[in-house]
């Protein structure tokens, strides 16, 4: 448990964030090789899964959730860690998702007449990418609430760009990707996505990357003084953060078999997104996939039993962490004294 | 402690993982519900439906729950069950809130099918979620027969499991447009919203007016929540066509209305879909509201009649003693679709899949809805669109004639004439 990251460091770092009290500092709390182990072994676990002898339903759900915590760790990547609050980051989840379909049903623009999943998804990918980078040149020079603004706008923008593209989206009317189902298949192919993308999170979490990541999160302007490329990084964060966004899009359109602009340019998806990784802990290494399966319980499990009442109670969940646990599950676990929530328990402790 | 809330955190994420796939499957997969139940007991018939509760679609979804809600109480309370062998069936239909979520249908349809085991699926509510969900009940060869997906792209994936007893999207204004034809209408102009449905409608009414000779001077379209159409009117109105078709939905009805008042745009003939049959409009724009035409898939005014719920307006009466308000075309639309496949498997005789499916293909029924018979696509291509006209403050059918309770009016006078 010792062989963990440095994780003082980390600590020293973070003295200022009297400064920034919605940022959450990197907690070391499993960010070592402890945690990634166990990681490791709970992807095994779950790889186990199906052999004892699940239904189909069962692997759907599971795909539904390694979705969630796939792109609550992405967004955690640009969110969290980069301190750039993207509201807009389902656009890139459209934008793969539209390439998956455009390419697999063979819609015009095309070289070949028809693309194979297994190589429109990484295209999906790649598209996100290269949108994030045209978008990211301009709107990440923007600060704060700026670049909220200006993501959501590119969200809603990308919407109606697509509505109005008939020839080759569909227009309204969306595109019919063709009937193939594979639910093991999804699950296993989902797990791997999401494997790939915490454990790289965990990687760049450790990494020179991203400690100046998160440099340029609590002060950008030392950071440049500091001699690190501050849009290099804050680009290169933006566009994996795409990459793998782009990626899930357009496996979502190809396990939908349907998409059209108000099936994948959603702005509950972000919120979604913002909202996972904020209960589980910001710019935390295991917050967002456990804030992400969490809010899936509560949200299916829980709470459809309350009808129309379940999105105000999402609503206040979200008002009662930003008060109470601004650093989430795991920031408050970490470091308790910097959460009231966490103060009030660690007292508790105490008396007894 | 420290590493203690290390160890606690983790576990705790993992049996979280765990228990959330855990405990979605509750039921083994390999015990069929069906047999345990109706072993000894009484015969039943497992039906299921996703339909939204809540959401964006939850006022339609309403409708389409109460609609297949009352046939499943006429058919286990009055009718006494489906009967299949000169035995009697009672039905169960299993209903969950698919919230308007494409991820929370298809999990509620994968549920349906693995674990409940349902024999047949109806429709939701939407062409978006029915194009999803009903991939799904392709892959398990599970029949599902829909009321309220009108899209064509729908019947254009090849599926053989999916039935819908709506009249499609492409032949929405295909009555009017033939009865005003008759009338002696020489030229069209169409405008509608970019969105699925209103598209299908008007690439189907370009079609239909080439068929009945109408020249169709401009098409336009416009984005989904339109604030104003006053530019495409006043363009319409220097073509000074005899028929105007409006695809939308209900508030672009009221804007088309206004917008032509306003310009002094004087077609012979409106023709918008979605508002007109509802008795809403009338009470929006008042006397402004009159001769415009509508199509509409059912009324309860139309002289269809069957042998089980009776005439068109003796259904809405029941509609109307059971829910409280009176049938919307969507409740009609999905009590119409249980009662298809009630009939199929009587037809059939068993609840076989395969059977069902051939009685589905086979069935030619004139209902309180219309006449039902499906196409090689899946969809009714016997029931013609109905067509309304406001006359005097009243929805009237004037279309297609032998549902017919009114004559249309035809020309409309010029906006100044009234």
């Amino acid at each position: 448990m010792t062989n963990g990251p440095p994780a003082d460091k980390n600590g020293n770092e973070t003295g200022k964030k009297a400064r920034f009290p919605s940022l959450a500092p990197v907690h070391s709390l499993l960010a070592g090789w402890t945690g990634l182990a166990l990681w490791l072994l709970l992807l095994l676990l779950l790889a186990l899964y199906p052999y004892t002898g699940v239904s189909s339903l069962a692997l759907l759900v599971g795909s539904q959730i390694f979705v969630l915590v796939t792109l609550a760790s992405n967004w955690n990547l640009i969110g969290g860690m980069t301190g750039y609050v993207d509201f807009g980051h389902a656009v890139f989840f459209g934008v793969g998702a539209y390439i998956m379909a455009i390419l697999v049903t063979g819609a015009p623009l095309l070289i070949s007449p028809q693309w194979g999943f297994w190589q429109a998804l990484p295209a999906s990918g790649a598209a996100a990418a290269l949108f994030a980078l045209l978008i990211g040149l301009p709107t990440l020079r923007l600060k704060g609430p700026y670049f909220s603004i200006a993501m959501l706008g590119t969200l809603v923008a990308m919407r109606e760009i697509v509505r109005v593209s008939r020839p080759i989206t569909g227009g309204g009317i969306g595109l019919n990707l063709p009937p193939v189902l594979n639910r093991i298949g999804d699950y296993y192919l989902m797990l791997a996505i999401m494997g790939l993308v915490v454990s790289l999170i965990w990687w760049i979490q450790r990494s020179e990357f991203g400690q100046s990541l998160i440099a340029i999160r609590e002060d950008e302007v030392g950071a440049e003084m500091r001699g690190i490329n501050t849009t290099l990084h804050k680009i290169a964060a933006f566009m994996i953060a795409a990459f793998f966004t782009g990626v899930v899009g357009g496996f979502w359109a190809w396990q939908n078999t349907f998409i059209d602009p108000d099936g994948v340019f959603v702005e509950t998806r972000t919120v979604e997104m913002v909202m996972m990784s904020m209960l589980g802990g910001l710019g935390t290494v295991w917050g967002p996939p456990l804030g992400a399966v969490a809010i899936y319980l509560l949200q299916n499990l829980l709470w459809s039993n309350l009808f129309e009442w379940h999105l105000l109670a999402l609503g206040l969940l979200l008002v009662l962490i930003v008060l109470f646990m601004p650093e989430g599950i795991l920031g408050t676990l970490g470091d308790r004294s910097s959460t009231s929530l966490g103060r009030l328990l660690a007292r508790f402790g105490r008396n007894r | 402690m420290r590493q203690f809330l290390s160890y606690f955190t983790l576990l705790l994420a993992g049996s979280l993982l765990l228990t959330s796939c855990g405990l979605a499957p509750p039921a083994p997969v390999d015990e069929p519900e069906t047999a345990a139940a109706g072993a000894d007991a009484e015969k039943v018939i497992y039906l299921g439906a996703a339909v939204s509760e809540t959401g964006k679609y939850s006022r339609e979804g309403k409708d389409t729950r109460q609609g297949y809600g009352l046939w499943l109480d006429w058919v286990n309370n009055e009718y006494g069950g489906v009967q299949i062998d000169g035995e009697r069936y009672r039905v169960e239909l299993i209903m969950y809130d698919d919230e308007g979520d494409p991820d929370t249908a298809a999990r509620l349809v994968e549920k349906l099918i693995s674990e409940d085991q349902v024999d047949f699926l109806l429709g939701p509510y939407s062409s978006s979620l029915t194009q999803s969900t009903s991939a799904i009940a392709e892959k398990y060869g599970k029949i599902m027969i829909e009321g309220n997906g009108a899209a064509e792209p729908l019947f254009e994936r090849g599926f053989r499991n999916l039935f819908a007893v709506l009249t499609p999207a492409g032949n929405y204004t295909r009555s009017a447009l033939q009865l005003l034809a008759e009338q002696g209408a020489k030229s069209v102009v169409i405008a509608y919203e970019d969105t699925a449905f209103p598209t299908s409608v008007a690439e189907g009414a370009q079609r239909w007016a080439a068929e009945y000779g109408l020249e169709v001077l401009g098409v336009e379209t416009y984005p989904v929540n339109v604030a104003d159409v006053s530019g495409i009117m006043s363009k319409f109105k220097e073509l000074e066509p005899d028929i105007f078709v409006g695809g939308g939905h209900f508030n672009d009805a009221v804007l088309f209305i206004r917008s032509a008042k306003e310009l002094d745009f004087n077609p012979k003939a409106m023709v918008i879909t979605v508002g007109p049959s509802n008795p809403t409009l009338i009470e929006e724009v008042g006397a402004d509201a009159e001769y415009v035409i509508g199509p509409t898939q059912w009324e309860a005014s139309m002289s269809y009649a069957d042998d089980y719920l009776g005439t068109a307006a003796e259904y809405a009466a029941r509609y109307q003693d059971m829910w409280g308000e009176p049938p919307t075309y969507q409740a009609a639309e999905s009590t119409a679709t249980a009662l298809a496949l009630h009939l199929a498997i009587e037809q059939a005789g068993s609840l076989d899949t395969d059977a069902v499916r051939t009685a589905l293909r086979n069935l030619d029924v004139v209902t309180f809805y219309g006449p039902i018979s499906f196409d090689e696509k899946g969809r009714n291509a016997a029931k013609p669109m109905g067509a309304i006209q406001i006359q005097n403050g009243e929805i009237l059918v004037v279309a297609p004639t032998h549902a017919a309770v009114a004559e249309l009016n035809y020309p409309a006078p010029a906006w100044k004439d009234r």
